[in-house]
């Protein structure tokens, strides 16, 4: 029995109800380290609201609880498998890429670890070429940046690869005119795609 | 008659060059993610809403406006084309408009789609128009009390209305409003929640990381389990005559636009319902009123035009609390009162004295989004239709990127990506587990507005919560105080009535 076959919907829905029930509990305790008091005399302490919110979470999934032990819910009576086992290789593979796309933001930055994820999704999940998988995961990355830093000049995360785009800057807030901006950023979404396609054909 | 000149100088204000661009640019995207199976209005706002942050908010309005109504339109696309919903808000849509594609009419579903979308979306914004400045008048007189009383009454109609679990439910509600007071508390300015004294707590929960988490991250986890990456998709032919002989066919609608335009109107008002519920009671009324019933299900025009009808129609009934009360009326709009708040606006009716040419603007770009939506969704049918042949497996990661890059610029802080997909994982896995998560969006909103409310009134009276319930006091919030409460016991009484209701049958 595989493992996707043993998580039913019965399981994961009472392991799902038990895990919000400790996540209300310590939602309760760490509220408490303000104070959870609120009378007519003294205003409402800091912790009050979240307090009483978790408390109410915690009620909330006890009663959940209860409908599952009274067999009062659809997810109580359900034996079929939580996840079937394609599914669960397509989710599995996309949280595990996604977080290790976004650790790689942290040290490689955004643009750099955008190529390797695109690159990788592609491959795995696509029946696509190499060919368009390395052009599009050249060119997503080079659209991000010129959206994002030069239309909307909000700089996303560049970890180590930070200087390599300093040239870039220069160039940007340089006294360029738009029509050498414009061409620019033609030839940067343009030529890498060329390179890739006439590679691709001069390897065949 | 003033009402008519606001709405002019609105009108104007969306032609203005750059905002029509942006407004045709914006039916684009909508039209786009709607169609898109997995992506809907919610999906496409919460995603884009980032990228609003540098143009100014009228601008920033209509765009995203567009989008939510472009977004109405495109969910017929794929529902009738792949059979399969694009997006919740059309999911009555595959009653009726895949029958209709199977047995070689695709074009009329579509037409008949396009065509009840307009009337739907045409007569909910002339109803807008009319309710709107009276509604803010009343609002204006609104304090403390009465916005809390009302933001617990848009909590109260998840339990009552929602017709889901109703411990999940008010979970969620209750899992939002915590998460909204991380941070530093507003009166006596403690820190609160921090875990683990990650300094990243600190500013709070950024609404819209729980909204790109849920509908970004979540959605897509959700999608790729539904579809696998495959679709299968419905033959087309597009000619001017097919178009004609649609039209032809519309005749016989003009009941199910009615009972759409109208009722999807009054429930989009309703925080907890918004278009999909819409969608579906239009349908279901439409059906039983009809003198055909019977042939609803296999492909009739008019079991299309009801639901497109009624998701257009409650998509602009529901901006109608947004803009005069300050409550959102469906989980789009929360994300659009988000926005406001980002973009430096105090929602509520105050914007229709202090920013007059935001509120007119908003509803200007309605009619003329309206317009521009029918033509490109009709001329745009071929176009859309490649769209729909993109594989999953591309269409994904490119909504990752956008996620990652939507969640990390409004703060520049990764801590917020890490959240975001903590957020989206959590979603999917407590949505498979029936856990309603629009009430948590809603609920991580309103929740910093709710709090500012329910203190400011406790200050006014004293500390008691008396203020809430005292008719001869404050009988605006004690009348939506005991609504809100009827709404709360209301399930309770679903399984009681329903025992009498078959007893007396069987007897």
């Amino acid at each position: 029995m595989s493992i996707t076959n043993k998580i039913t919907v019965k399981r994961a829905e009472i392991a799902v109800a038990v895990i919000l029930a400790l996540c209300s509990i310590a939602l309760m305790i760490k509220s408490s380290e303000n104070r959870i008091t609120w009378n007519a005399e003294e205003n409402m302490g800091a912790g009050f609201l979240p307090f009483y919110l978790s408390l109410g979470m915690l009620i909330c999934t006890i009663l959940t609880i209860i409908k599952f032990v009274l067999k009062r819910s659809p997810q109580s009576k359900d034996d079929t498998p939580f996840i079937d086992a394609v599914a669960f290789k397509f989710i599995a593979v996309t949280i595990i890429s996604l977080v290790v796309l976004v650790l790689a933001i942290g040290y490689l930055g955004i643009y750099f670890s955008l190529i390797f994820f695109l690159a990788f999704y592609l491959r795995y999940f696509s029946e696509k070429s190499i060919a368009f998988i390395t052009i599009f995961a050249i060119t997503t990355p080079i659209l991000t940046f010129l959206f994002f830093e030069w239309m909307l000049k909000i700089p996303l995360p560049q970890g180590v690869s930070e200087p390599l785009f300093y040239p870039v800057y220069d160039f940007m807030y340089g006294g360029f005119s738009f029509a050498v901006k414009m061409i620019f950023i033609i030839l940067t979404v343009l030529l890498p795609t060329a390179l890739v396609f006439l590679t691709t054909r001069f390897i065949k | 008659m003033e009402t008519v000149g606001f709405l002019l100088d609105g009108i104007f204000t969306s032609l203005q060059w750059f905002n029509l661009a942006l407004l045709i640019f914006g039916c684009l995207i909508g039209l786009f993610v709607g169609a898109m199976p997995g992506l809907g209005s919610v999906n496409g706002v919460a995603i884009l809403i980032p990228i609003t942050f540098i143009i100014p908010p009228t601008a920033a309005i209509i765009f995203l406006a567009a989008v939510y109504y472009g977004a109405m339109y495109g969910g017929a696309i794929s529902s009738v084309m792949l059979g399969i919903p694009g997006a919740s808000t059309a999911v009555a849509t595959v009653f009726d408009g895949r029958p209709l594609a199977v047995k070689g009419e695709a074009m009329t579903a579509l037409t008949a789609a396009a065509v009840g979308s307009f009337v739907g979306g045409t007569v909910s914004v002339i109803l807008f128009t009319l309710f709107a400045p009276p509604l803010a008048e009343v609002a204006l007189r609104f304090n403390a009390p009465e916005t809390f009383a009302l933001m617990v009454m848009a909590f109260a109609t998840f339990v009552g209305l929602g017709g889901d679990d109703v411990p999940k439910t008010i979970f969620s509600i209750l899992i939002g409003l915590a998460l909204s007071t991380i941070g530093l508390d507003l009166i006596t300015g403690k820190p609160r929640l921090i875990f683990f004294n990650i300094p990243g707590f600190l500013h709070g929960i950024n609404f819209l990381v729980l909204a790109i988490g849920i509908y970004g991250i979540g959605e897509m986890l959700w999608t790729l389990e539904e579809t696998k990456g495959k679709v299968q998709m419905s033959k087309l032919s597009v000619n001017m005559k097919e178009v004609g002989r649609a039209f032809g066919a519309l005749k016989k609608t003009i009941m199910a636009m009615n009972i759409g335009s109208f009722l999807g109107f009054f429930v989009g008002i309703l925080p907890a319902a918004g278009a999909t519920p819409a969608s579906l009671m239009s349908y279901g009324i439409t059906k039983q009123l009809s003198k055909n019933s019977k042939e609803f299900g296999e492909g009739v025009p008019a079991g299309v035009v009801a639901p497109e009808c009624a998701n257009n129609s409650a998509s602009t009934g529901s901006m109608l609390p947004m803009l005069t009360l300050g409550i959102p009326g469906s989980p789009t709009t929360a994300i659009l009162l988000g926005g406001m708040i980002l973009w430096g606006l105090t929602p509520g009716p105050l914007l229709f004295t202090q920013e007059p040419e935001f509120v007119w603007g908003l509803i200007g770009s309605l009619y003329i989004a309206n317009f521009f939506t029918l033509v490109l969704n009709i001329a745009l049918i071929p176009a859309f239709l490649m769209v729909l042949r993109i594989p999953f497996a591309i269409l994904a990661p490119v909504i990752f990127v956008l996620c990652v890059t939507g969640g990390y610029a409004p703060t520049q802080s990764l801590h917020d990506v890490w959240l975001m997909l903590l957020f989206g994982f959590a979603g999917y896995i407590l949505r498979k587990l029936d856990y309603p998560v629009a009430p948590a969006v809603l609920s991580i909103v309103l929740g910093p507005l709710a709090e500012k409310a329910l203190r400011q009134s406790l200050i006014l009276s004293d500390g008691s919560m008396g203020i809430f319930f005292d008719v001869s006091e404050k009988p605006i919030a004690a009348v939506i105080m005991y609504i809100a409460i009827v709404l709360l016991i209301m399930p309770a009484f679903g399984p009681l009535y329903r025992r009498l209701f078959k007893k007396k049958q069987t007897a």
